[in-house]
């Protein structure tokens, strides 16, 4: 698979103020990669490089093998073959559903416009909706014109700038599926930028962390969530206990006990571990030394705090069979941990 | 029209087939276009320029572009006339046209860039499409109905004005209804011409009430706005908008202070008084008598939403587009079949005012009554308050602050009023408007000069204020009147 886009040292200030540095990384033909960063963290500034509406400082954009920004050139959005999904679908609201997609497809026939049309209106599901006009769809339905429009010409990358942000949070999932089906579908290569982590991870092929204007952790959403490279990461990325400990005799020695760590540690090295709740298992035992002292009941799971020796933790247990305030339990940590020396 | 009726078929056909009456059609008609497009064009270009671009003093172009509203047309036509004479006839009325309207299109096509989501030509530059054919696929449908609807105000406005062409010396309807009625007491003709007036502000309602179909804007928090760089043409914009200040705003005010202090050792102060307290009077008495009635259908619009309102939105179009002259003169037609005792008294003045006005006021007022919620009404009811005792003790109360700006806006537009007033006012009353209108009639500029000065500080700039207080309130409260309104839907289904 080949690289559709790449970013090499990319560098943008606003006046003083440094919104990316030193930003690098590439997307594979047909892969959808999420970026995941807190609002104001650069992550609409670095979808407008790409597409071309803000110029680079420093560094470079390369989209399918031809360099389209550096700092002494920068080709007009228009020129870059580039799909863009704005946050509130910014559907054009005086042209049909069909002529808002057929928009960018001027260069066709009127033939070959409604056979694209046709083919994207029965991709996005909303064969019906042809002659409507914007302001009579839904949210989610303008989401999906939207990307329907962005899809026509066939863009060489696809940005999508929290295209669910706008919408209520049960849209929001089922939306979230569709559109990965439909950019899997179309075979498209997608940047989707977020700032909701459960988003990020469910739908890329691989997540980028844009943290403070940098890359601080890209890859697999599985790697990203069990492996995150610091202990601020692991709390961003979900709930985590992080509890002190220290490497005695290759396991970490806490006051949850001896655990596994990741990555073998040298011996004395002090740090924190950083535990997911749903890796905390919590055994009902009379003579358990930590006591349950809160639940919070989600339906399928349970938030369990529990206070300990290492001070209140909290576990994720099945739902039905969570234990109940007050309960003495055992804490155990299943598997192997991640580990972070105290540099 | 009762009027006109009386005639007979004969002698109306006679009076419209005149050479003379094509000339007026052809003049106003004329004149209308120029302004309409005139101050479509710069009212656009300015609300862009402001909106949309990078250009710099932004915020003293933006009050440049709305100050105009300040000046009635006949204040800014005896500005320039007095600058040279050789400002007169179409080109004066033209120019002095031109600056009183740009400000509403500036208005209407600034709320409509508001209302547009610039992401939508960014997600269109992506599409393939250069900046031109964004700004010609895009932008100018989002902002077409606001633009082409403004025009059509524009040419009614000008199509009804008086004081600027009747200054300017320009034969348009109104000045020959004013001059057929006054000078030769020929009442037919200024009925039948008033006739055709009356036809042409008719089909430029008509075809007002067909702009109006927009596309509803898809509703967003918050858009983010992009900046156009302007690059090299940013001199020109520069440039450009200086002239439209100079001509609009700098050149009037500097020649009204220039003959003020030229006729300053000869200014009447007598008269300049006895024109001022007249004026105050008018102001006052026709703002609380508008009001009253204007609050009275306002509380029956909002409150007891149903048939009447939508006869009474098309009523406010319709009277408020009748030029002054043919309102005025239908009044002393009306009065002198039926109560001739009421002929130039102050009493028939207000009456003309409630009818040139009603629809001003019920407008602003709409407002604060809307704003009150249901549920305090609600609540006093079942505290024992009938409905009355309601609106007296809660209602009104609570919306006193919008009241009583809406009797300022009112009494401030009462002032201004040039051509009601020229006509019915009893022999020997003179407001401030009727003698700057003489006064400039006979090109007496210095001895104009102080009542221009102060039909601007008393009625023009507080008018202005009050206007952009009510527009900002207006703006505030539409998500309250549409949960007011959604209120009131939901306890009717109970």
């Amino acid at each position: 698979m080949s690289e559709k886009l790449k970013l090499s040292g990319v560098s943008k200030s606003f006046g003083q103020t440094s919104v990316l540095q030193d930003v690098s990384f590439s997307v594979t033909d047909g892969t959808l990669l999420t970026i995941l960063g807190t609002s104001g963290g650069g992550k609409t500034t670095l979808l407008r490089l790409i597409a071309g509406f803000d110029t680079v400082d420093s560094g470079s954009i390369v989209m399918n093998g031809r360099e389209v920004s550096s700092d002494s050139m920068s080709l007009p959005p228009e020129k870059r073959n580039v799909g863009f999904v704005p946050q509130e679908s910014a559907l054009f609201p005086h042209l049909s559903v069909s002529k808002n997609i057929s928009y960018g497809l001027s260069h066709l026939n009127s033939a070959a416009q409604d056979t694209k049309v046709s083919e994207l209106l029965e991709l996005i599901g909303m064969g019906d909706y042809r002659n409507s006009l914007p302001e009579t769809l839904s949210g989610g339905q303008r989401q999906r014109v939207a990307i329907a429009r962005a899809l026509a010409p066939n863009p060489d990358v696809v940005l999508l700038d929290e295209p669910f942000a706008a919408l209520d949070a049960q849209l929001r999932s089922k939306l979230r599926e569709d559109v990965r089906a439909i950019l899997r579908s179309a075979n498209a290569t997608a940047i989707l930028v977020t700032h909701d982590q459960e988003e990020a991870l469910s739908i890329a092929d691989k997540v980028a962390i844009l943290r403070d204007g940098k890359v601080a952790q890209i890859g697999s959403p599985r790697s990203i969530y069990s492996q995150p490279v610091d202990v601020d990461l692991a709390k961003f990325l979900g709930d985590a206990v992080v509890i002190p400990g220290i490497v005695k005799a290759g396991k970490i020695s806490t006051q949850l006990g001896d655990l596994i760590p990741n990555v073998a540690q040298p011996e004395g090295t002090a740090g924190h571990v950083a535990i997911r709740p749903e890796n905390l298992y919590l055994q009902p035992d009379p003579k358990g030394l930590a006591t349950v002292t809160g639940r919070q009941f989600f339906g399928h799971d349970a938030l369990v705090e529990v206070r300990t020796a290492a001070g209140t933790v909290k576990a994720r247990t099945s739902g039905p069979i969570s234990p109940e305030v007050g309960m003495p339990v055992t804490v155990w940590v299943r598997g192997s941990v991640n580990f972070y020396p105290i540099s | 029209m009762i009027r006109t009726a009386q005639i007979g078929l004969v002698d109306l056909i006679e009076n419209l087939v005149r050479v003379r009456t094509l000339e007026l059609i052809v003049n106003s008609l004329s004149l209308s276009v120029a302004v309409c497009l005139t101050a479509v064009t710069i009212g656009t270009v300015q609300a862009w320029l402001v909106y949309r671009s990078d250009i710099s003093y932004k915020k003293f172009f933006r009050l440049v572009a709305i100050v105009p509203l300040a000046f009635p047309s006949y204040v800014l036509a005896y500005a320039w006339i007095s600058v040279s004479s050789a400002v007169s006839g179409f080109l004066g009325s033209w120019l002095v046209l031109s600056i009183s309207t740009a400000p509403y299109v500036f208005l209407a096509v600034t709320a409509a860039l508001r209302r547009h989501n610039s992401a939508s030509e960014e997600v269109a530059r992506t599409l393939g499409r250069s900046q031109f054919s964004v700004a010609k696929s895009i932008t100018w449908p989002a902002i077409r109905p606001a633009a082409l609807g403004s025009g059509l105000l524009v040419a009614l406005y000008t199509l009804s004005d008086f004081g600027a062409v009747s200054l300017m010396r320009f034969d348009t309807f109104t000045r020959a209804i004013y001059n057929a009625y006054r000078a030769s007491f020929d009442r037919n003709t200024a009925a039948a011409l008033a006739l055709i007036l009356i036809a042409l502000t008719l089909v430029l309602i008509y075809l007002e009430n067909r702009t109006r179909i927009s596309h509803a804007s898809v509703a967003i928090d918050q858009f983010r706005v992009l900046k156009t760089k302007l690059g090299p043409w940013k001199g020109v914009a520069q440039l450009g908008l200086s002239i439209w200040f100079i001509l609009g705003v700098a050149i009037p005010i500097a020649s009204i202070f220039y003959w003020t202090v030229i006729g300053q050792s000869r200014a009447n102060f007598g008269e300049i008084s006895r024109a001022f307290v007249n004026t105050l009077g008018y102001g006052i008495a026709g703002g609380v008598l508008v009001a009253f009635f204007g609050l009275a259908i306002a509380i029956l619009v909002v409150r007891y939403p149903g048939k009447y309102s939508g006869r009474v939105e098309q009523t406010i179009l319709i009277t408020h587009a009748l030029p002054g002259v043919v309102v005025a003169l239908s009044f002393v037609f009306l009065v002198n079949q039926s109560i001739p005792i009421l002929y130039q008294t102050s009493a028939l003045v207000l009456m003309t005012y409630l009818a040139l006005f009603l629809p001003n006021a019920v407008t602003v007022l709409k407002v604060p009554i809307a704003q009150v919620p249901i549920g305090i009404e609600e609540v006093a009811r079942t505290l024992g308050s009938n409905p009355i005792q309601t609106l007296r003790r809660v209602v009104i109360p609570a919306a006193a602050p919008g009241i009583l700006s809406a009797v300022a806006f009112v009494g401030l537009t009462v002032i201004k009023e040039l051509p009601a007033t020229l006509i019915l006012r009893p022999t020997g009353i003179e407001t401030l408007a009727t003698r700057l209108w003489s006064a400039t009639s006979v090109n007496a500029f210095s001895a104009a000069a102080p009542y221009a000065l102060l039909l601007i500080l008393i009625a023009g700039i507080p008018a202005l204020l009050v206007n952009r207080e009510i527009r900002s309130v207006q703006n505030q409260s539409n998500l309250e009147v549409d949960t007011s309104s959604a209120k009131l839907d939901i306890s009717e289904v109970k």
